[in-house]
């Protein structure tokens, strides 16, 4: 039982993940063209991706900081990929969640992919994603087989029944105060692309 | 009861002269017990290791007052004469798991504490770990692993994850059946010669496997079917574990003293995340039957609340007006309960019941006004204007 929690773990990052620059302060598109949002220095695309509807970059490396978007995750779809033999199911979106829903989806997919209980939600206000109505959460949590403290923020919204979300990880110490007012700034910026609505 | 007698007697004799006594055994829960060749001290050394990182690990319940209660009852279970040999570590992992490492490390994860019932539940199992400890039964298997394979290879395998670390280190979910046997018999033993109900093994591990049972039916992917049946062909025959238990438990003098009060008191602080780290786990059938199984027909407020968050996350047609009803009988068993009236609150909002939704919101946030998500659950509950 023991080794094949471990793989759980380990399958949470890929293992073939390739790298590549991000232009500062240049407009990218993001997760299928859906976002559109313009790092400034030092930001790095993976090929390996959390789920269909995201997208994962760093700066220094996943260890030290990690930032997902997702965008257009339809009712019923999940947050991430299902790790290979994965017995927990990750819940599921639904359209006409509340904010608050949201972040326990969240919060509870999250607990699921790291193992771990040692995972807290500490604030949840009112924030906007774009300029569309959202919410703003602020969580800390452990993983397995790490003596380390990690905090995260995310800010999510319902945009025509989609989820987007965006989320930002990085250690406690230093790493998380050092680059979060930057990652503000970039949600606070970023642009949303929801897809045309499909013609009956 | 013969056995027990004779078991104590040796214990005794140890304690009290353990000069006399080297010609015997010593056991490894005696006091200046040390490793008796390469191979167990080499097992020691990496365990010592091991237990270094597990001080540090962010994992651990650091609760002094949790620790000194579960200590308190291994301690009543085997005895105070053996029970400081063994150092427990509370980690908070949902499921049930309790873990011994041959140098006198105990690892009891957090969802043993909410599957026991009572205090002689817990004891069952930390008694039965404490078998193992005393028994050798880990340096066993590895002398016997060694045996057939390159035990550097082996030891080299373990990364030094605590999740490794359980797989090197006996567990409730590991040993041949002889061993498993052995420790069940023996911490029977333990638990009736210290006045606990001896009912009390086969009532958890009765709970264990139903909720397995749930569990592996509801689960039809492949990976949890075949996880589910790796766990029933490492147990072979449970019925035939669990009938013996009982039939031994008979013979026993009756106690009905199984600490269920003395236990709620202990973990009642503590059990509120427990059951909110199960629900998160997103796994209905096995939550479902873990909470009936602690509601036993008296569905208490928190329990009715965690009922309803079950409810309320998985959110199937029928779901959301189950999970209303829990709430609003939680709420009315206890209205102190701040995080009833914020999810009843939620689910009325998503149903459409705005205002009386807006309403339930505004009674959490006047008894938990401090909470970390008041700036969200006040743009909720603010009236939308005209």
């Amino acid at each position: 039982m023991a080794i094949s929690l471990l793989a759980l773990v380990g399958a949470s990052v890929p293992a073939f993940a390739e790298w590549k620059a991000l232009v500062a302060d240049e407009s990218v598109n993001v997760a299928g063209k859906l976002l559109v949002a313009t790092p400034e220095a030092g930001w790095n695309r993976s090929s390996a991706r959390p789920s269909d509807h995201g997208e994962r970059w760093t700066r220094d490396g996943l260890a030290l900081n990690e930032l997902t978007f997702f965008a257009a995750i339809p009712d019923g779809g999940t947050l991430y990929h299902s790790p290979y033999g994965a017995t927990q199911k990750l819940p599921k979106f639904r359209s006409n969640m509340l904010a608050t829903e949201i972040v326990e989806l969240f919060e509870s997919s999250n607990r699921i992919l790291l193992n771990s209980s040692v995972f807290s939600v500490d604030a949840i206000e009112p924030a906007k994603l774009g300029t569309h109505e959202g919410v703003r959460f602020a969580y800390s949590y452990a993983a397995q087989d790490e003596g380390l403290t990690r905090k995260g923020e995310g800010v999510a919204a319902i945009v025509e029944g989609k989820l987007y979300l965006v989320n930002f990880i990085a250690p406690e110490i230093h790493y998380f105060d050092r680059d979060i007012e930057e990652i503000r700034q970039l949600v606070a910026t970023l642009q949303l692309r929801p897809p045309e609505p499909s013609q009956p | 009861m013969k056995r027990l007698r004779h078991n104590l007697t040796v214990a005794a004799l140890v304690v009290a002269a353990p000069i006399a006594a080297q010609p015997l055994e010593l056991l490894p829960t005696s006091a200046g017990y040390q490793p008796k060749d390469a191979v167990e001290q080499g097992l020691w050394l990496e365990m010592d290791e091991a237990e270094q990182q597990m001080r540090a690990s962010k994992f651990l319940i650091d609760d002094p007052e949790l620790n000194a209660y579960v200590k308190g009852v291994l301690c009543r279970a085997v005895g105070t004469d053996k029970c400081g040999a063994a150092r427990i570590y509370l980690m908070r992992t949902p499921q049930f798991n309790a873990a011994m490492a041959p140098n006198g490390m105990m690892l009891v994860w957090s969802g043993l504490l909410l599957r026991a019932r009572n205090e002689a539940e817990l004891a069952a199992v930390l008694g039965h770990e404490f078998v193992h400890f005393e028994q050798q039964h880990s340096l066993k298997s590895f002398r016997d692993i060694k045996a057939k394979s390159d035990a550097i290879t082996w030891l080299g395998f373990v990364p030094g994850g605590m999740l490794a670390q359980i797989g090197l280190m006996g567990s409730v979910f590991r040993f041949n059946r002889e061993m498993e046997k052995q420790a069940d018999m023996a911490a029977l033993d333990y638990l009736s010669a210290s006045g606990y109900d001896p009912m009390a093994p086969s009532k958890i591990w009765e709970q264990l496997l139903g909720e397995m049972d749930v569990q592996a039916k509801a689960n039809k992917s492949g990976a949890a079917a075949q996880e589910a049946s790796d766990f029933f062909s490492s147990h072979p025959n449970t019925r035939d574990r669990m009938e013996y238990l009982r039939a031994a438990a008979r013979t026993k003098a009756p106690s009905s003293d199984d600490g269920s009060e003395r236990y709620r008191v202990a973990i009642a602080r503590w059990w509120p995340r427990l059951i909110d780290d199960q629900v998160k786990l997103n796994d209905f059938a096995a939550t479902e039957f873990l909470l009936n199984g602690l509601a036993r027909g008296n569905w208490t407020a928190d329990l009715l609340y965690a009922r309803g968050e079950l409810y309320r996350a998985r959110g199937k047609e029928g779901d959301l007006a189950k999970a209303e009803g829990f709430y609003r009988q939680s709420v009315s068993k206890d209205p102190a309960l701040a995080e009833s009236w914020r999810s009843l609150g939620m689910l009325l909002l998503r149903q459409g019941k705005s205002s009386e939704g807006r309403k339930m919101l505004r009674r959490y946030l006047d008894i938990a006004p401090a909470a970390g998500d008041r700036p969200m659950i006040e743009a909720m509950a603010r009236e939308p204007q005209k």
